[in-house]
C-alpha cells in the first residue's frame, strides 16, 4: 500500500492512498475536525466515484470498526493494543500446547513470565471469564494478557503453541 | 452624533443579511458585501431615523474597514511561511512563477494599452496578478474537491501569489506613500520598505526564542490585548516611515508566524478577521457611487479577458509541467481565477496615495465580475474542458502520450 501526506494551506492534511487492488483512496482532515473520503474511479484516478463527509466522532467510531477494535475478524489469530511498552495481546490457545489442562495458578504464569491474564474466552461458551489461579486453561480458548511485547512473545512460544 | 451607535448598528445589520444571503446562495460573501455597500452608499434614502447613507458614522465605518485590512493581512502573514513553501518543492514554485510573471506582465501590457500612466499601471497589474485565497479555499472545500490532484499545486501557487503580494504591496507602498517623483526619490522608499522588510525578517529569524519567552502568557485576557496592541502600534508605527499600515501588520504576522504561539495568535485573529473583514468589504462599497462604474464597465471587463486567458495558460502550463492530465491543468486555471480581497487591498492602496480615482469602480466591478465568474468556471469546469478539448484535441494527445508510454515499457521488457 502507497500512502503519499501532503499538507493543504488552510484547508487542512491529505493521505492519498493507493491500495494493492489499484483502488485510489483519498482522505482529507479539514482543520475544523471533519473528515473527507473520497474513492477514485480505478480507470481515471482524476475522476472521484464517491465521497463519504464525517464528523470528528464519527471518524474515530469509524477507525474503531476498520482497525477490528469492535469487531476482530475470525481469521486473525492476535490483535495487539499498546500503551506505550505495555500490549494487550489475544492469543488462541493451540491444541496439544504445553498449558492445556493446566490451571493459571499452576502455571504460576505472572511470576515465571510477568505477565497478567486478563480475560479468558472460553472456547465452547463463547463468554469472557474474569480467570482466577483455579481457571483451567483448554484447547482452543483465548487468552487475553497483558504485558511487555518480549514477555508475551514467550510465553506464546513456551506454553501456549504447539511446539511440534 | 446621537445615532451614532445606531448607524453603525444598521450597517452591520446590512452586512448581516449580505453574508446570510451570501450563505444562502452558497456564495463567497465578498462580492455580496461590495454590492450592499454600493447600494446604500451616499445616494441611498433617509428612511425616518434610519439614514442609509451612513453619513455621519461614514469616519467610524471607514476606520473599522482599515482594521479589517489589518487583520486580514496580519493573518496572512501568520499563515504565511518560508519554509512551508520550500517544503511544498518544485513544482509549485516554478507554477507560481509562470503564473504571477504571466499575470502580471500582461496586466502591465493591458494598463498601457489603455493609455494608464505608470503608477496606475503597474498598480494594475499587481491587482490582476494576486488571486483571492479565501475563495479559492472555499470553492474548492465546497465543490469537494481537496482530494483532487491538482489540489495541491492550487494551494501552492496561491500561497506564492500570496508572497508575491506581500513584496508587491512592500514596494509599492514605498513608491506611492512617499510622495517623491524623482527617481532618486522613489528608489530611496523603495530600499527604506525594503530594508524595514529585511528587518523583520531578521527579527523573525534571531527574535524568536525571546518572542517565545515573552509572549508566554497564561490568560488569554492579557495575551489578546499584548498582541493587538503590538499590531496596531507596529501598523501605526510603519505609517510614519511611508509604508502602508497594511504591510506593517502583514510583517509583524510574518514575524509571529516563526514563534511558537502561532496557533493560538491564529486562533485568536479569526473571528477578528472574518468581523472587521466584512465591514472591510461593506466600507469599500459604500466608497462607490454607481454612477462611475458606468465608466469603468469596459475597462474592467477587458482585465477581466486578459486575466481569464492569463490564468487558463498559466494554469495549464503549470499543471502539464508538474505532470498532471489535462483535464486536473484545466481545472488550475479555472479555480484561481477568483479575485476579491487582496486585489481590493491593492486598489485601496493606490486611492490612499491619490492615484486615478478610477480604480476603485474599476476594481469593484472587476472583483465582482470575477468573483462570481471564478467559482462558475471552477464548477463547470468538466464542460468546458470539453469543450476546449474539441478544439485543442487533448484527449488524442493523452492517447499517443499514452501509447509511446506502452512501446517504452515494452522495449524495457525487451
Amino acid at each position: 500500500m502507497n500512502i503519499r501526506e501532503s499538507e493543504l494551506p488552510g484547508i487542512g492534511y491529505k493521505f492519498e492512498i493507493i491500495t494493492r487492488n489499484k483502488d485510489k483512496l483519498v482522505i482529507v482532515i479539514h482543520d475544523d475536525g471533519r473528515r473527507e473520503i473520497y474513492h477514485f474511479d480505478a480507470e481515471d484516478y482524476d475522476e472521484v466515484v464517491s465521497s463519504v463527509t464525517l464528523s470528528d466522532q464519527e471518524a474515530r467510531q469509524i477507525a474503531g470498526i476498520i482497525g477490528g477494535m469492535a469487531y476482530k475478524p475470525k481469521a486473525l489469530e492476535t490483535i495487539e493494543f499498546a500503551f506505550d511498552d505495555l500490549i494487550i495481546e489475544w492469543f488462541q490457545v493451540e491444541p496439544n500446547a504445553p498449558a492445556v489442562n493446566q490451571k493459571i495458578g499452576e502455571l504460576d504464569i505472572r511470576n515465571r513470565f510477568g505477565v497478567t491474564v486478563i480475560a479468558i474466552k472460553k472456547k465452547h461458551s463463547q463468554k469472557s471469564h474474569n480467570p482466577g489461579p483455579n481457571t483451567l486453561i483448554e484447547a482452543g480458548d483465548t487468552l487475553i494478557m497483558s504485558g511487555e511485547r518480549q514477555q508475551i512473545k514467550e510465553i506464546i512460544s513456551h506454553l501456549l503453541s504447539n511446539k511440534e | 452624533m446621537n445615532h451614532l451607535v445606531f448607524e453603525v448598528g444598521t450597517a452591520l445589520v446590512l452586512v448581516a443579511i449580505g453574508s446570510i444571503i451570501a450563505n444562502k446562495l452558497n456564495f463567497s460573501i465578498i462580492p455580496f458585501l461590495i454590492v450592499i455597500g454600493m447600494l446604500v452608499g451616499p445616494h441611498a434614502p433617509t428612511i425616518g431615523i434610519i439614514d442609509l447613507t451612513f453619513i455621519q458614522s461614514n469616519e467610524i465605518i471607514q476606520f473599522l474597514g482599515r482594521i479589517g485590512v489589518l487583520f486580514l493581512l496580519f493573518y496572512l502573514g501568520l499563515e504565511f511561511s518560508v519554509g512551508k513553501l520550500i517544503k511544498s518543492g518544485k513544482n509549485i514554485v516554478v507554477g507560481g512563477s509562470i503564473y504571477v510573471t504571466m499575470n502580471f506582465v500582461l496586466g502591465l501590457v493591458y494598463g498601457k494599452a489603455v493609455g494608464m500612466p505608470w503608477m496606475e499601471t503597474l498598480l494594475i497589474a499587481g491587482l490582476l496578478s494576486v488571486s483571492s485565497s479565501a475563495i479559492v479555499a472555499k470553492v474548492l472545500v465546497d465543490l469537494r474537491r481537496t482530494a483532487n490532484p491538482e489540489t495541491e499545486l492550487i494551494l501552492g501557487m496561491i500561497l506564492f501569489d500570496d508572497i508575491f503580494l506581500a513584496l508587491f504591496l512592500t514596494t509599492m507602498s514605498g513608491v506611492l506613500l512617499a510622495g517623491s517623483t524623482s527617481f532618486f526619490g522613489i528608489s530611496l522608499s523603495v530600499l527604506t520598505s525594503v530594508a524595514y522588510m529585511l528587518l523583520f525578517f531578521v527579527i523573525a529569524r534571531k527574535g524568536a526564542p525571546l518572542l517565545n519567552k515573552w509572549l508566554n502568557i497564561k490568560s488569554d485576557e492579557i495575551f489578546i490585548i499584548v498582541i493587538f496592541a503590538i499590531l496596531f502600534f507596529v501598523a501605526g508605527f510603519s505609517e510614519t516611515l511611508h509604508v502602508a499600515e497594511a504591510i506593517g501588520a502583514l510583517l509583524l504576522g510574518l514575524v509571529f508566524s516563526e514563534t511558537e504561539h502561532r496557533d493560538r495568535i491564529e486562533h485568536l485573529v479569526v473571528p477578528f478577521r472574518d468581523f472587521f473583514g466584512a465591514i472591510f468589504f461593506f466600507s469599500f462599497g459604500l466608497t462607490i457611487e454607481p454612477s462611475t462604474l458606468i465608466h469603468a464597465f469596459w475597462l474592467s471587463l477587458g482585465a477581466v479577458i486578459v486575466t481569464l486567458l492569463a490564468n487558463m495558460v498559466a494554469g495549464m502550463i503549470a499543471g502539464r509541467k508538474a505532470g498532471l492530465s489535462y483535464k486536473a491543468s484545466t481545472n488550475i486555471g479555472l479555480t484561481i481565477t477568483a479575485r476579491g480581497e487582496f486585489s481590493i487591498i491593492v486598489a485601496n492602496l493606490g486611492i490612499t496615495a491619490g492615484l486615478n480615482p478610477i480604480l476603485t469602480p474599476f476594481t469593484a466591478l472587476y472583483v465582482l465580475m470575477l468573483a462570481i465568474l471564478g467559482p462558475l468556471f471552477a464548477k463547470e469546469s468538466k464542460t468546458i474542458y470539453k469543450l476546449l478539448n474539441k478544439v485543442f484535441k487533448w484527449d488524442k494527445k493523452l492517447a499517443k502520450e499514452k501509447e509511446k508510454q506502452k512501446e517504452r515499457v515494452e522495449v524495457a521488457e525487451k
